[in-house]
């Protein structure tokens, strides 16, 4: 987007190699400047470095005061996280450890012995998680297709009320959560979909929905026509067109985008909260409930957010290019 | 007052030359010209002489002082950019009367300047408009305006012209003339444009890869290219080129013909058995019992006069020009002759010029 | 040449021997569109229909009687509800505080990063990161974090002791009640969130100004001071507005931060207008059509800022 209207070059001369910002000053200058965005980005990523950490401690290290910095790690918190544990009897906890000895536990029936416990099976948080994936998986699929479909549509042809339409749906998405779950918490119950799989699928694609469209459309409207007129002229149908040519081009926009959507799923929290229990409940509703022995369980808790952030920050870095566009719906680049 | 010497001054970028060790004098009150296809190192020697960019070797000098580390805005030099570079949320006013207020000149020599300034261009009716809403002639006289109001010693001009159509460019092209000689102020000026460089340049310096090629008046780089390269480029369409064979006093070109080498010719050529035959479209002439002959290939019709390609043999295709106003049908066997006074010979390695001896008596470039 | 909005039915087609019946191109549009808009309608406008209609009545939706029509009784009760007001001015306090700490940093850390330096493209990626996890997981860490025996926030600030250190989240300091503190530790972590988003959101625009704008005011003499109030700042001001329009929208529905990090305590400090909504509507009594109103009257706030936010957008679009 350009308010002074860009002819030339989108690249900028070299702004380094101007006399009056060669000199050893402005070097400095920007030497300076580049230690002081490492030093802010550090602190940035601080909170989700000390996170990270406390997944690995043990609970007695999380609780210690000062806290430590320095510790001998432990999977002991994906241990709480992931698994049911009951506590053994006597005789019970002489067969393991005699197992142990020869090696024949598992790491983290090793590490529930430690506590006098056995492991019975994997945890709730399990089910959770894989409901997250499930759900997320399923949902973005089906809004991306819907939209890139709608996207292509309104792209390419002079559809009646277009702009009102595309307005209509982008303010569908600034609704809050809370609002509309109250009207659709009760049509749930009576459809019964409330706490199944495919309520929350219907719901995520739904909302996601708007999102892609504009996105979608956003992409689409790059591609020139001309590539389709040419389809069309040479004895193509629409549809033709539409999937051996436009479909192709937009492939690195639509991967932008089920990305962003899969993101949205993935994070999703107030509505797994109220139109879930158990068992359609995703994870991000499962985690703050974790509760231990004497409270909040920490390390689980770690565990769990760590788990769940890190599919997150891998696809960030691959989305990149695609993060300003992703975020103000498509209009503006990068 | 402005005199600019380049001595020896070169660009480089890592290990990529971009301007190999240039020397150059720009008198005062010439119009000096770079000229060159793109990536030819024009604009980049433009900005060494502003200050926008450093250079990696030589100086350069104004009126005798060096500069060559001086900030730009202590050169006393002003710049014309090809994008116009107005500050659109002010208006045509203030841009123009902008530099001198950061200068901090009193009120009203500002004005006193602008109303100048304003009077030359005539842009009087345009001061309290946004640059955004003027046409791209318009922007270009208020930056020209900009950069008069200061009565820089020298003006830079990296391209103005090249944003603008064809029709407005032909009458600015005018303007900025007609403005050079009333200011009477050196001006350097960029641009690919060979048509612009022969009109406005006093001197031109014809540059390619980094390298001049060759620094002349318009006349001299028009009927005396040094090299292959500057005859190509000059005039459209460029020189006729022709690979000869040069054998018994005659130059023996594709399809048998053969051009006796003109008087003041032999002994420069003695020696050589092969030169590049030069010789521009209006040089030559259709005539019956034409020394050379080919057959039609194309006209171009442009109305005043045509342009015959005309194909000598083995697709060695020479540019004719023509005054009949009636084409000749694609495969005519046509006959023609060149001014043997308008004939130049080329080394086909070096590419340089090979001299004439001393010029005939009562020749002058036409 | 066939225009886009021609039936194709091409002879042309039929010449390269296509026999399937193709599809007009209206036909194509209502398939594509129609889906999309169904479903838009069906999960999103009828609930709110819905809505509206039991914001007039009394329904609870754990209560076995069927909904009582009360008109505006729930519209009134809201609206004198002091405790309501109170918390719309916590949510109006937070959007202001945030979305102006992160406008600011957002913009200084724009500036700071505009050169290319060195790892300047990994930097800025790595510090997008915390708005793109989940804020509910986010709350979590920052509980900790903020935790006044062993979170790392009073390690940092040099008071190990707790007795003698904040307590963010409970708005005690060296003991003693602060209010208002809560609500600023939800703030800092809002505005550790998204300032990256709004500097990235200058960033775009600062590498739209092209150079030689600079250059001619570098040749003019133009001070600093000129450079940014008169090229950078013109270019920039659409995206930082696109920006705070953006969080506004965004603060006033801010409910997964909260509930991750306070649950809205300590008491009612910070809770939000949109917890608030959810305690109402899916918490005690379950008071349906309470809520209801409610959610409303938030929404008529949302769509409001929401319609400016958007036609700028498209005027944005436009320009580009």
């Amino acid at each position: 987007m350009a308010r002074f209207e860009q002819h030339g070059p989108r690249v900028p001369v070299a702004h380094a190699t101007r006399v009056d910002k060669v000199n050893p000053r402005a070097q400095a200058t920007r030497r300076i400047v580049a230690f002081i965005a490492l030093i802010i980005a550090i602190i940035m990523l601080l909170p989700v470095l000390i996170m990270g950490m406390t997944a690995f401690k043990t609970r007695s290290d999380v609780a210690s005061s000062p806290p430590k910095l320095l510790f001998k790690p432990t999977l002991e918190g994906f241990m709480y996280l992931l698994t049911d544990r009951a506590v053994a009897n006597a005789s019970r906890l002489a067969e393991l450890e005699a197992n142990a000895k020869q090696g024949k536990l598992s790491l983290f029936n090793r590490i529930a012995l430690e506590n006098g416990q056995e492991i019975i099976g994997p945890s709730a948080y399990v089910a959770r998680l894989s409901n997250s994936v499930i759900i997320a998986g399923i949902s973005t699929a089906c809004s991306v297709i819907l939209g890139v479909l709608a996207a292509y549509a309104f792209s390419r042809f002079k559809v009646p009320g277009k702009d009102d339409l595309l307005f209509f749906i982008l303010s569908t998405r600034m609704l809050p959560a809370v609002v509309v779950t109250i009207p659709l918490f009760l049509m749930y119950r009576q459809l019964g979909l409330h706490d199944k799989h495919l309520g929350m699928i219907i719901l995520y694609t739904v909302f996601n929905l708007s999102f892609s469209v504009w996105l979608l459309k956003g992409f689409i409207d790059e591609i020139p026509r001309e590539y389709e007129e040419a389809a069309l002229v040479d004895g193509y149908t629409r549809m033709q067109a539409f999937f051996r040519i436009v479909l192709p081009q937009a492939v690195t926009g639509i991967a932008a985008t089920t990305v962003f959507c899969l993101i949205f799923a993935w994070n999703e929290y107030a509505f797994a909260l109220m139109l879930t229990s158990q068992r359609a409940r995703t994870a991000p509703p499962s985690i703050p409930s974790m509760l231990g022995r004497g409270g909040i369980e920490w390390t689980a808790i770690a565990a769990g957010s760590l788990g769940f952030l890190i599919p997150v920050v891998i696809v960030t870095f691959a989305l990149r290019k695609y993060l300003l566009r992703g975020i103000t719906f498509g209009a503006i680049r990068g | 007052m402005a005199t600019i010497q380049l001595s020896g001054v070169e660009k480089k970028f890592g290990e990529l030359h971009a301007v190999k060790p240039l020397d150059l004098t720009i008198n005062d009150g010439e119009f000096v010209v770079l000229l060159g296809p793109s990536g030819c190192g024009k604009t980049t020697t433009l900005r060494m002489i502003s200050g926008l960019e450093t250079v990696t070797g030589g100086r350069v000098f104004l009126n005798g002082e060096e500069i060559t580390w001086k900030h730009p805005s202590q050169r006393d030099m002003a710049f014309v950019f090809q994008f116009y570079a107005l500050y659109s949320h002010l208006s045509v006013r203030q841009n123009i009367a902008f530099p001198l207020q950061a200068q901090g000149q009193k009120r009203d020599i500002v004005d006193k300047r602008l109303k100048e300034v304003v009077d030359i261009l005539h842009i009087g009716h345009l001061l309290s408009a946004r640059p955004g809403k003027l046409s791209g002639g318009d922007q270009q006289r208020v930056a020209l305006a900009r950069a008069l109001v200061r009565h820089p010693a020298a003006f830079l001009m990296d391209e103005p012209l090249g944003a603008l159509d064809a029709e407005m460019r032909e009458s600015m092209r005018a303007e900025i003339k007609n403005l050079h000689i009333a200011q009477h102020a050196t001006t350097v000026y960029v641009t690919h444009d060979q048509v612009e460089a022969m009109a406005l340049g006093d001197r031109i310096v014809v540059m390619s890869k980094a390298e001049v090629q060759q620094v002349g008046t318009p006349i001299e780089v028009y009927y005396d290219p040094a090299n292959l390269f500057v005859a190509r480029f000059i005039g459209s369409p460029g020189m006729n080129l022709v690979a000869s064979r040069i054998a018994g006093g005659a130059a023996e070109m594709p399809g048998g013909n053969r051009y006796p080498l003109p008087a003041g010719w032999a002994k420069p050529l003695g020696g050589r058995a092969e030169a590049v035959l030069g010789f521009r479209p209006e040089a030559a002439r259709v005539s019956p019992d034409g020394a050379l002959a080919g057959e039609v290939y194309a006209t171009d019709m442009h109305g005043g006069y045509t342009v015959l390609h005309v194909n000598m043999a083995e697709n060695e295709i020479v540019h004719i020009r023509s005054d009949r106003q009636t084409s000749y049908p694609m495969g005519t066997r046509v006959r023609f002759d060149i001014d043997p006074k308008a004939v130049r010979f080329f080394d086909p390695k070096s590419e340089l010029a090979v001299r004439r001896e001393a010029p005939v008596r009562g020749e002058v470039a036409r | 040449m066939p225009s886009i909005n021609t039936p194709v039915s091409l002879p042309g087609a039929s010449l390269v021997g296509r026999s399937r019946r193709h599809l007009s191109d209206r036909a194509i549009q209502n398939l594509f569109i129609w889906p999309t808009l169904i479903l838009l309608i069906a999960v999103n406008i009828f609930p709110l229909l819905y809505s509206l209609y039991l914001s007039f009545t009394n329904f609870s939706a754990v209560s076995g009687k069927p909904p009582i029509w009360v008109a505006l009784g729930n519209f009134a009760s809201i609206l004198n509800s002091e405790e309501t007001w109170r918390y719309f001015a916590a949510t109006g306090r937070y959007a202001l505080m945030s979305v102006g700490m992160q406008t600011l940093i957002g913009f200084g850390l724009a500036m700071l990063v505009r050169r290319k330096f060195f790892g300047s493209g990994f930097i800025t990626t790595l510090i997008l990161v915390p708005m793109m996890i989940s804020p509910v997981v986010v709350g979590l860490f920052w509980k900790l974090i903020y935790n006044p025996n062993f979170g790392f926030f009073n390690f940092v600030l040099g008071a190990g002791n707790p007795a003698r250190g904040v307590d963010m989240l409970a708005s005690r300091f060296a003991g003693k009640p602060m209010p208002g503190l809560a609500l600023i530790a939800v703030v800092i972590v809002d505005v550790w969130m998204w300032s990256p988003f709004v500097m990235l959101l200058v960033l775009s625009g600062l590498n739209a100004i092209p150079e030689y704008l600079y250059e001619a005011a570098a040749i003019d003499r133009a001070s600093p001071w000129f450079q940014f109030w008169r090229i950078t700042l013109p270019q920039v001001s659409p995206l930082l507005l696109i920006a705070v329009l953006f969080r506004t929208i965004e603060a006033f529905k801010s409910f997964d931060l909260i509930m991750g990090m306070t649950g809205g305590g300590p008491g009612d400090q910070t809770e939000l207008i949109a917890v608030h909504l959810y305690r109402q509507a899916f918490l005690g009594t379950f008071k349906t059509g309470y809520s209801s109103a409610l959610a409303y009257i938030i929404l008529i706030i949302i769509i409001a800022t929401s319609n400016m936010y958007i036609k700028y957008l498209n005027q944005i679009k436009g320009e580009a």
